[in-house]
């Protein structure tokens, strides 16, 4: 139970901490309080990153926080994890919290996993006795017991994300706060993962607040789903609707996500997502995606084989395409033939003709299968957009059925005369 | 509305800060992770290196036999009687204590930013887990302390050890609390100030050269007796020394200066942290 009331919370801009010793002693010398004191000057750059948020969260309720970087999720998260403390309002609530804002904080590199677990553990809140009593469990799910006793930062980071994952998925709070997590490690234990947070707050019990960009994994974690929106709470209702309403207002176009720098872009140690666009031929003047638009998807990622065989069979690769409705029904799933590639920058595209789609929102997730049955990564709903109407000749404005509209030809002829007797 | 029913609210997050709750409950119900964070600080610190745990030993012994040649040897400094090599490693031992703990201290928010800007925990647990680390340390510097004070013992260059010893670990308590109430106020503006860092280093290294680390207390002026006693370390070296060598020329009123001393720097220190603990958080 969590009763949140009038939560605001103000953030100053610009060069904090460093070098303000002297200007803070100038400060005092003059006699006036200098910039730090609790009073907020109106004259410097600042921002509310929340703005009189009220809400409550039942016990065990599961409940989702979506919104575009910078609304506000993560510092609404971490006010409640009490990491940093509201401007204005407050929040009450009954139950020990989690909160996990990252995997693996605290891990130490020098130390082993065996130590890892404890440590990891207990800077989440967790017991000596807690962790013991599920200690078997932890390494089961983390799969890494032959390297139990190796310090972590011989792990590749799939091992590392695997252990520090399989710490935080044990934790036993009344309370769980989770900030995106689910987007490491490769798609398999993605899957693991979210299979135990449903167990958590499915058969558990337990009060669940999550943000993610996973729109699937929301919809299917969550009973209720909050959008934030430039610090304020905009909306808040079903997954399913308010999943549909971000998608309709917040990122209608979402036409493109492009990374230049490995590290940050999205992906495992195998595949990492440089570019994935879709790119409009329009066909009037204005840039709208109508019925008639072919849209070509573009995508460049890094690949690096699995295994360290040079067989083919290794190397191949084969790229889906998914393509659903906002309400989450596939349209199709298109594939790449299986190709063998090398280590390094891979492109590829597809085109999706005009006259094909009927007007709707639409997204599209991307898979990666390495020899055809391994699942590398799966990029969920990385595009979207939509697709406005467009007809000519007809005087009828209802709406066009079916989720799909191809330009098939329909003909009449007249093939006998009829005369009336 | 009329149907909410009044919770009982267990915990509570306002913008107001609390001067005097300083959670300590949390702090026992997190005593695992204090052993786990002095067990992480012994383990990471002494498994890489290549004398391991006997570099707790290498350092201090290493130190006393420099003091012993540059500051008995080539530049005379009386040692009040004693011999030098107990002399010089008590004030050792005390004066790295409290200089471990202050400056394992002081950097708190810097050195651990990523941690706390990322789960909630006793934020005290950090400075107090350090202090048991350095404690640990403490110990077996000692040890090697009353192995060289019995050898000189044996051979009837010191006086048996008295009861006064057991007065030891309140003076060692003292010194180490002392670094960690100091510690702690330093905590919080190297993490404001980035610009203290240097002058920070600088001051505590002055400050060992004011305390009677490699000199007796007997050699100060007379005139600067006063200002000389107000820095607790000096009290606190001298009453250990006056414990395992016998009396020394620190008046009594000093000792219990220093205890206050001592008991309102570690209050402000935890008060001030504790005040801008979570507020920190937004700046580092």
């Amino acid at each position: 139970m969590i009763k949140v009331e009038g939560l605001s919370k103000y953030y100053r801009l610009g060069t904090q901490g460093a070098g303000r010793f002297r200007e803070d002693v100038r400060h005092w010398w003059r006699g006036r309080p200098g910039p730090s004191s609790n009073g907020m000057p109106t004259t410097e750059a600042h921002i509310w990153a929340l703005r009189d948020i009220s809400f409550t969260i039942g016990e065990g309720e599961v409940v989702g926080f979506i919104g575009k970087n910078g609304a506000g999720k993560s510092t609404l998260l971490k006010i409640i994890s009490r990491i940093t403390r509201p401007t204005e309002g407050r929040i009450r609530g009954r139950g020990r919290i989690a909160s996990l804002l990252e995997v693996g904080t605290g891990f130490h590199a020098e130390l082993t996993g065996r130590e890892n677990i404890f440590l990891n553990g207990h800077i989440l809140g967790m017991t000596r006795q807690e962790i013991q009593s599920q200690f078997d469990e932890i390494v089961d799910f983390s799969g890494v017991e032959t390297f139990l006793d190796t310090p972590v930062k011989r792990y590749s980071s799939g091992m590392y994300v695997r252990l520090a994952f399989a710490v935080a998925a044990h934790l036993m709070p009344e309370i769980l706060i989770v900030d995106e997590v689910l987007a490491v490690g490769d798609a398999e234990f993605q899957q693991k993962c979210l299979r135990k947070m449903k167990d958590i707050s499915g058969n558990k019990g337990r009060t669940v607040l999550f943000v993610s960009h996973n729109l699937q994994a929301l919809s299917n974690l969550c009973q209720r789903v909050l959008i934030l929106e430039k610090g304020r709470l905009a909306d808040s209702g079903s997954p399913a609707a308010m999943i549909a309403r971000y998608l309709r207002e917040d990122c209608v176009q979402y036409l493109r996500q492009a990374y230049d720098d490995p590290s940050r872009a999205p992906g495992n140690e195998h595949i990492k997502i440089k570019r994935v666009e879709l790119i409009p031929s329009y066909e009037g003047k204005e840039e709208l995606i109508d019925v008639r638009t072919a849209l070509r998807l573009e995508l460049e990622f890094w690949y690096d084989p699995p295994g360290s065989t040079d067989l083919d069979s290794d190397r191949d690769l084969i790229v889906g395409i998914h393509l659903f409705t906002l309400g989450g029904e596939c349209i199709f799933d298109v594939a790449s033939p299986r190709t063998s590639l090398r280590k390094g920058l891979v492109g590829g595209s597809c085109l999706i003709p005009a006259h094909f789609l009927n007007d709707g929102s639409y997204y599209i997730s991307i898979v990666f299968v390495s020899n055809t049955t391994r699942r590398l990564f799966y990029f969920e709903s990385c595009l979207s957009f939509e697709v406005a109407d467009h007809r000519e000749n007809t005087a009828w404005y209802g709406k066009w059925m079916g989720y799909v509209r191809p330009d098939f030809k329909v003909q009449l002829e007249n093939h006998n005369s009829f005369t009336h007797v | 509305m009329a149907k909410e029913k009044e919770w009982e609210w267990e915990w509570e997050i306002d913008p107001e800060y609390h001067w005097f709750k300083w959670e300590l409950g949390a702090i026992s119900r997190y005593k695992d992770l204090l052993f786990r964070l002095v067990r992480r600080d012994l383990l990471a610190n002494y498994q890489q290196t290549v004398l391991g745990p006997f570099w707790i030993l290498v350092q201090p012994v290493l130190t006393t036999l420099l003091y012993w040649i540059i500051f008995g040897r080539i530049v005379k400094v009386s040692t009040n009687g004693v011999p030098p090599l107990p002399f010089y490693l008590s004030g050792i031992i005390c004066w790295n204590f409290f200089s471990d703990v202050l400056s394992g201290t002081m950097y708190t928010f810097i050195t651990n930013a990523a941690i706390f800007s990322k789960v909630w925990f006793p934020r005290l647990l950090v400075p107090l887990s350090g202090i048991l680390a350095h404690s640990l340390r403490l110990a077996i510097q000692l040890g090697l302390f009353i192995l060289l004070y019995g050898y000189f013992y044996l051979r009837g260059q010191l006086p048996a050890p008295g009861i006064g010893w057991f007065m030891l670990p309140f003076v060692l308590l003292l010194t180490g609390l002392f670094g960690l109430g100091v510690g702690l106020i330093l905590s919080v503006a190297t993490a404001k100030y980035r610009d203290l860092d240097y002058s920070l280093q600088f001051i505590l290294r002055l400050w060992m050269f004011a305390s009677p680390v490699f000199y007796p207390a007997a050699i100060v002026p007379a005139g600067l007796v006063l200002w000389f006693s107000l820095n607790p370390l000096t009290p606190l070296i001298e009453t250990f020394r006056a414990l395992c060598f016998g009396p020394g020329v620190i008046p009594v009123v000093y000792s219990w200066i220093a205890v206050g001393t001592v008991l309102i720097t570690l209050i402000v220190g935890i008060a001030l942290f504790k005040r801008h603990e979570t507020s920190l958080t937004d700046i580092v």
